[in-house]
């Protein structure tokens, strides 16, 4: 044997143990490639803003999207545009989702034998041109309203090309609002309304908080209108024939017949006319046409029009005094939910009402002409279909719109598509429509390519590229020019891109761009009331078909029309009423369900003359008995999302899309109607789980989300036994209250003591309950900015959501009967009651929190400035904190979600600033730590201390209401400080615990007019 | 080699048959061959390991989402069965130390069973806290070492201090069974040949029943009885602090230490006597175990029966009595909400049967107290079950109420523990004298010396 000598030996060890940590180091290399030449502007680490626009709905709100090396991350409201002022909507929040989404065609396509196949874009171009070239007067472009330029587009394409024309489809058109204010005003204009100088704010099923004309900028108005300070602010009367999400803030609902809150409106105007003499409320005659408006009058009988919109005479004469006695009324024409056949007059009775009421050129203005593009009249889709039917339409180009999903079934649009020769579909991501097309040319995501919108006078904005376009696609404009140009038709010089600068001829093109566009609303022009008035006819609704119920289809919060429904987080987020998601439900009165024998969640079928569907049961008192109520959006056979394909049941159709049921009907105005069928329904036996993330809305008299009434806050009353009086020192306490606590074991609330006295920090929010609509924007915008997973139904299902804040709904202050149930729901709704809470629940980020001391491995821990650290690699998932966390707000990742659950590219999307998390270990609110550290490194650098409002969590930032502060609570002087520092409404929740939260909520003011003391359970 | 323990206690060397006899009739059971039913119970409950651990690294391979988690119940059958098999391993150190301390002479027939017991309960027990935390392979964070990352526990975490609770009572049950052990491996080293025979040489630790052996024996014996006493009390306790220190309505309570100490002691026993019934039946010693013994435990039965009933009385009495909404709420779901089921076959099985034992004729009817005993059992484990469950399903927030319902990998890990403690004590039977032969032919002995009056 040789001898091993030491030098050969140290040799063999180090090879050997070389060997095996190399071996061990078995995944593959991957290099960081820095920038060769670096990109102006990007800096790593540093995000970077450009203004854009939001293309979710026609409002187009403005953008700010934020980026990061090149990637969008995060959108945010453009605080300079005058619509939405910064804030954004729930599904605004998660437009970026279509980005990455995996619903993405990837190029063109090709229907083929084995459905859509590749094909180069070359070909493609070919080949419509070629159809369109043989047959222009065969060819019709079918699709959504789009902005100015890309309008401008299409009609040059269709005169160069010679194409018969252009259909212009929303499925949420108001089209009868319009031709309602040509009716009353003599402007065939969308017109707006400013509820923040308003007293009182009457809702006729318009949805205005969550759906309406322009839900985000009506939110910020309506918090505003209801500032305590001035005179307690704006009371909301919602009618309606169900308890919406926006009837669910009222102060009071008046359940009035599907389709009568048209009647109700003009029996309120023959009223308020009668009372006034012709004079509208303020004082000055109304501008216009007398005549119109007594011709009118002269015809009505109250008792009849009351009789129509079902309401009783005792609940109208309280409304009437009230209405009487408010200084700012303003009244909200009805929206999707109660389009029926008398949808025109619906809405002009309420646009007269506000004329009497003095709201015209205050509260109401309407503008001089209408900028943004607006549907076709129904009538033109219903003829295209015919002519489609007939056989003369030969091509079809088919652009943002998804007609196949949402025309009723009984337009027959689906035969009609089979009978066109060539369907083209310019879809950037599949949905039933795109499949069925012959070609289909993706277009570039909104984020992706350049665009504009004009949704109001004096605003016109720019959408703009925030990424290089992720997959083989053109713009939607250069694709049409491309067809023409191929097609031999004479279209002019350029692309897109050089049009869309020329509509900004004669501005500064970098600085528009910069902004957002041009963004100064104009001033709408005093209107008068036309003599056309005089034609409002609100005769009793007539409704297809047979059958014992009432059949409405309202607008879902997220889902809209049906084209959120593939982003995720639409489906995810619970419905703000029914805290359900993912599915249908059909809601249905708790009487009534008593009468069919059914229970919640038991499957029934509901047959209308369009068809019948099968959904779950979801009894509810908030709706009247003779109605059944099914939300729109849901019902997608196509998509990841959207359907079941995502489980692995391609085909199958998640939930029941409630248009499948309805009549194809317009109204005398052209305008599509959505109440227009009655339905029956018959229990099947079978039983359906919904995933419902709350199942009941009692709070047990535990003042989760206590009230206080106008009368307490104006006499600056009401103390409740809030720790922050402890702290006062001898303030006498104890007696009378029956909470079950006894004071002197509550500490003084001092947020000071909470964090590190050396720290200057002590971050704290205030959440005002009042101004809270429960949107769920805040939701989305933390889905967004904190990478937050979705679980997917069977998740909803096991309660396993992740979301950070979630918005806890309760109807009154509860009583301690109920929790009995294995399946119990919310049940303490009833008809004309209104007292919901919405309560936004986050991490209180307690001072004393009992989730810390539990934690075996220190993974959660209290940081200087006041703040519930997480760790999440320290985290071994012991789940000890989550069961003592007294709210609830801990959650944990059950699969390993930051892996599995972002198909496509959606993983792009998240924040890099923001840790993704391990399957196993917990996660919760930060009070978004990352821009907290971003904003403190920013003073640091700059030598001073975090200025007051420099920091906002993204819950806040996008809160279209302005519900939430946040800020220091060591500055005595910083606005959240000031607003906590409430003494009528500020309360913490279960202070009785003394968990010392940061957070102070405000409590809901009770302006119903009853003077008993709510706050007190 | 060296006689057949032939040097049992000095005092009374004339007795040398009657040993004999007690060393072949217990070591029968070691020595006489393995039988097609022992081979095919064992082969059943390394299946059952088999699957549970199958289920296991699928769960820790994709995650705790296979087990039945609905927020806000985060924690569930796990810990329901954690706390069970913690209860089950207690009777042993009390049956060893306590009643030793206390001079009870009738623990000595079931001493060894019981211990025994104890160990695999223990060993079976401290698998849950791994099983059930999210991130198995990061468990060595719960123990506080020394590392240049400068992390360190949380000592005020109630989870931490059962991490030593649980540890120290493993170690000082693991010591003081195979103390107890040793003379009787001497005993097997001498009856038997080839490996067995190395193998109990080995863990015999040259014991050759010298005088000075006995008396350093009998020493160590007392002192760890000494020690292993607090542990009893102790252990259980700590574990009822995971609960009891945390603000949970329903957990939140003073009362849960000796509650839970009882309910384990009770719990132990009757496993006891599930266990010992049938071994006693099977291997023939009645001789050893007899009906007297049986009554005894019995009897601690009822006594400890009573306690959880007066514990639970209490615990209803003191939310009532608070007049705190979050723990009337929480006691009164548990009686009539949900979980009422469980709830109710918690006091009927462990307070409402057990007063049968009132009665002599049941308290020696052995098929009633087996049957009796593995209704405890049940009744032991839905109290856990309705402690953790329903408290966290019903807490502060309404809107965060929830259910839950045992998923299938719950079940199958719940059905492989008791394989796995089954699986340690079939494989015991053969390993071990299932009863302590020294100490029962002290008994024996002493009995023959004083005119067999016990």
């Amino acid at each position: 044997m040789p001898e091993l000598d030491r030098r050969d030996f140290l040799k063999l060890v180090g090879a050997t143990t070389g060997a095996a940590a190399a071996a061990g180091c078995s995944d593959p290399v991957e290099n960081l490639i820095p920038y060769v030449i670096q990109p102006e502007e990007v800096t790593p680490g540093i995000a970077v803003d450009y203004a854009s626009t939001c293309l979710e709905c026609p409002v187009a709100c403005g953008l700010h999207v934020t980026t990061r090396e090149g990637r969008p991350i995060k959108l945010e409201g453009n605080p300079d545009h005058p619509t939405n002022q910064g804030a954004l909507c729930a599904r605004g929040q998660v437009g970026l989702g279509r980005t990455y989404h995996p619903d993405r065609y990837e190029g063109p396509k090709v229907s083929g034998s084995n459905g859509l196949g590749d094909i180069s874009w070359q070909d493609a171009t070919a080949k419509v041109a070629a159809k369109v070239k043989a047959s222009p007067g065969g060819t019709w472009i079918l699709g959504g309203p789009v902005g100015p330029t890309l309008a401008g587009v299409m009609d040059e394409f269709v005169q160069a090309t010679g194409a018969a024309g252009r259909v212009v489809y929303d499925p949420f058109d108001h089209a009868a609002l319009r031709a309602a204010t040509g009716l009353v005003f003599g402007r065939e204009v969308e017109p707006e309304f400013d509820l923040s100088g308003a007293d009182l704010v009457l809702d006729f099923s318009s949805d205005f908080l969550d759906q309406g004309t322009s839900p985000v900028a009506h939110a910020m108005q309506f918090a505003q209108a209801k500032d305590v300070a001035n005179h307690g602010g704006a009371a909301l009367v919602s009618v309606g024939p169900r308890l919406s999400m926006t009837a669910s803030k009222a102060d009071k609902w008046i359940p009035s017949a599907a389709g009568g809150e048209g009647a109700l409106a003009l029996a309120l105007a023959l009223a308020v006319y009668n009372k006034s003499g012709g004079a509208h409320k303020k004082g000055g005659s109304v501008a216009g046409d007398a005549r119109g408006v007594s011709d009118l009058m002269s015809g009505l009988n109250q008792g009849q029009l009351l009789k129509q919109a079902g309401v009783d005479s005792h609940d109208f004469d309280a409304l009437v005094d009230k209405v009487l006695h408010a200084k700012h009324a303003v009244a909200l024409p009805p929206g999707i939910s109660a389009a029926s056949q008398n949808a025109t007059s619906d809405a002009a009775a309420v646009l007269l009402l506000n004329a009497l009421l003095g709201a015209l050129d205050s509260q109401l203005k309407i503008p001089a002409e209408d900028t943004a593009e607006r549907a076709s009249s129904y009538n033109d889709v219903q003829k295209l279909v015919a002519d489609m039917q007939a056989g003369r339409v030969d091509v079809l180009l088919i652009n943002d719109s998804n007609p196949l999903y949402s025309l009723p079934a009984s337009s027959g649009f689906a035969d009609a598509l089979a009978k066109v020769d060539t369907v083209v579909s310019f879809a950037t991501m599949k949905d039933e429509t795109a499949e069925a097309a012959g070609l289909v040319l993706p277009d570039h995501d909104a984020f992706e390519s350049w665009g504009d919108a004009s949704p109001r006078a004096g605003v016109h904005s720019i959408v703009q590229p925030t990424i290089r376009p992720l997959h083989d696609t053109q713009a939607l404009g250069d694709t049409l020019l491309a067809i023409a140009r191929e097609a031999g038709a004479s279209v002019g010089e350029g692309s897109f891109l050089d049009r869309l600068k020329t509509g900004f001829m004669g501005t500064d093109w970098r600085q528009a761009v910069a902004n957002g566009g041009l963004l100064d609303a104009a001033e709408a022009p005093a209107a008068e009331v036309a003599a056309t008035v005089s034609q409002i006819n609100v005769a009793p609704v007539e409704l297809a078909g047979s059958g014992e119920y009432t059949l409405v289809a309202y607008p879902h919060t997220f889902l809209g029309d049906g084209s959120a429904a593939a982003l995720p987080w639409m489906q995810e987020i619970p419905d703000p009423v029914a805290r359900a998601s993912w599915l249908s439900w059909l809601e249905v009165n708790d009487k009534t369900c008593e009468k069919l024998g059914v229970d919640y969640g038991e499957v029934v079928e509901v047959s209308t003359a369009g068809g019948s569907v099968k959904l779950p049961v979801y009894p509810r008192g908030g709706i009247q008995e003779d109605v059944i109520a099914i939300a729109t959006g849901q019902g997608h056979t196509v998509g990841h999302y959207a359907s079941l394909e995502g489980d692995g049941r391609p085909g199958v159709a998640r939930g029941v899309s409630v248009i499948s049921l309805l009549a194809d009907m317009a109204d005398g105005s052209g305008a599509r109607t959505w109440l227009n069928t009655r339905a029956s329904v018959s229990a099947s036996g079978e039983y359906q789980r919904i995933p419902l993330t709350q199942f009941t809305d009692n709070q047990r008299e535990r003042e989760l989300a206590p009230t206080v009434s106008l009368a307490a806050v104006a006499a600056g009353e009401g103390h409740l036994a809030d720790p922050k009086d402890a702290g006062h020192g001898g303030d006498e306490h104890g007696d009378g209250h029956d909470d079950g606590g006894h004071h002197a074991f509550i500490l003084p609330f001092d947020p000071a003591n909470d964090a590190d006295p050396e720290s200057e920090y002590r971050w704290a929010m205030s959440i005002d309950n009042d101004k809270c609509s429960g949107c769920g924007a805040c939701v989305a915008a933390c889905y967004t900015e904190n990478n937050i997973p979705i679980v997917g139904e069977e998740g909803m299902a096991m309660h396993r959501e992740t979301s950070w804040i979630r918005i806890e709904r309760y109807v009154d202050e509860g009583d301690r009967s109920d929790g009995l149930e294995r399946r119990p729901h919310p049940d303490r709704e009833d008809l004309g009651k209104t007292d919901v809470r919405y309560a936004p629940m986050l991490c209180q980020q307690c001072g004393a929190a009992p989730c810390e001391a539990v934690c075996p491995v220190i993974a959660t821990y209290h940081s200087p400035d006041g703040l519930n650290g997480m760790i999440y690699n320290r985290c071994v998932g012991t789940r000890y904190c989550a069961n003592n966390c007294v709210y609830k707000v801990r959650r944990f990742n059950y699969w390993d979600y930051s892996r599995d659950s972002w198909p496509g590219n959606l993983n792009l999307m998240h924040n890099p600033d923001v840790t993704t998390r391990q399957q196993g270990v917990m996660e919760k609110c930060t009070f978004c730590v990352q821009r907290i550290h971003a904003a403190r490194q920013k003073a640091k650098d700059e030598g001073r201390p975090i200025a007051d409002g420099e920091v906002k969590t993204a819950c806040q930032q996008t809160c279209p209401s302005q519900a939430i502060e946040f800020g220091n609570a060591k500055d005595k002087k910083s606005k959240v400080v000031e607003t906590a520092h409430d003494e009528t409404r500020a309360y913490h929740s279960l202070h009785i615990l003394n968990t010392r939260p940061a957070i102070t909520y405000l409590k809901q003011v009770d302006r119903s007019g009853s003077d008993d003391e709510r706050s007190h359970g | 080699m060296t006689p057949p323990a032939a040097a049992a206690p000095p005092m009374n060397a004339g007795a040398v048959p009657q040993d004999s006899q007690a060393n072949v009739d217990i070591m029968n059971v070691i020595t006489r061959g393995v039988s097609a039913p022992w081979l095919i119970i064992l082969g059943l409950a390394l299946l059952g390991v088999a699957q549970a651990v199958g289920t296991l690294a699928y769960q820790t391979y994709y995650g705790l989402g296979v087990a039945g988690y609905q927020a806000p119940v985060f924690w569930a059958v796990y810990i329901v069965t954690f706390v069970f098999w913690i209860g089950i391993g207690h009777a042993g150190t009390l049956i060893s130390a306590i009643l030793f301390l206390f001079r009870a002479k009738w623990r000595n027939a079931i001493n060894r069973g019981a211990e025994a017991m104890t160990v695999f309960a223990v060993l079976t027990a401290a698998l849950f806290p791994l099983i059930h935390i999210g991130r198995l392979w990061k468990f060595y964070f719960l123990i506080p070492y020394p590392n240049q990352r400068g992390l360190w526990v949380n000592f005020k975490s109630p989870l931490l201090w059962d991490v030593f609770a649980v540890n120290t009572y493993m170690t000082i049950s693991i010591v003081f069974f195979f103390v107890g052990l040793i003379p009787d491996f001497a005993i097997a080293r001498d009856r038997t040949t080839g490996v067995r025979k190395f193998i109990y040489t080995i863990l015999a630790l040259g014991w050759q029943g010298k005088s000075a052996q006995w008396k350093a024996h009998n020493r160590t014996v007392l002192h760890l009885s000494g020690l292993a006493t607090p542990l009893v009390l102790s252990v259980h306790s700590v574990v009822s602090w995971d609960f009891a220190m945390s603000i949970v309505p329903g957990w939140h309570a003073t009362i849960f230490a000796p509650y839970f100490v009882a309910g384990a002691v009770f719990g132990g026993f009757a496993m006891v006597m599930v266990v010992m019934i049938p071994v006693r039946r099977i291997y023939g010693l009645e001789e050893y175990i007899t009906d007297y013994h049986f009554e005894n435990m019995s009897r601690f039965i009822l006594l400890t029966a009573n306690i959880c009933g007066y514990a639970y009385a209490m615990e209803y009495f003191i939310a009532w009595y608070s007049m705190v909404e979050f723990e009337q709420t929480s006691f009164y779901l548990r009686a009539f909400g949900p979980y009422w089921f469980s709830t109710w076959c918690m006091i009927i099985f462990n307070v409402v049967f057990p007063q049968l034992l009132w009665f002599k004729k049941l308290r020696t009817n052995i098929p009633f107290l087996f049957v009796l005993c593995f209704f405890i059992n049940l009744g032991m484990w839905f109290e856990r079950y309705v402690i953790i469950i329903t408290s966290l399903s019903r807490e502060f927030i309404p809107a965060a109420w929830g259910l839950y319902i045992p998923s299938a990998a719950e079940l199958s890990v719940l059905a492989g523990s008791f394989c796995w403690f089954s699986m340690f004590f079939i494989l015991f039977l053969k390993g071990g004298p299932i009863i302590a032969i020294a100490e029962v032919k002290e008994i024996t002995i002493h009995e023959k010396a004083h005119g067999g009056a016990h």
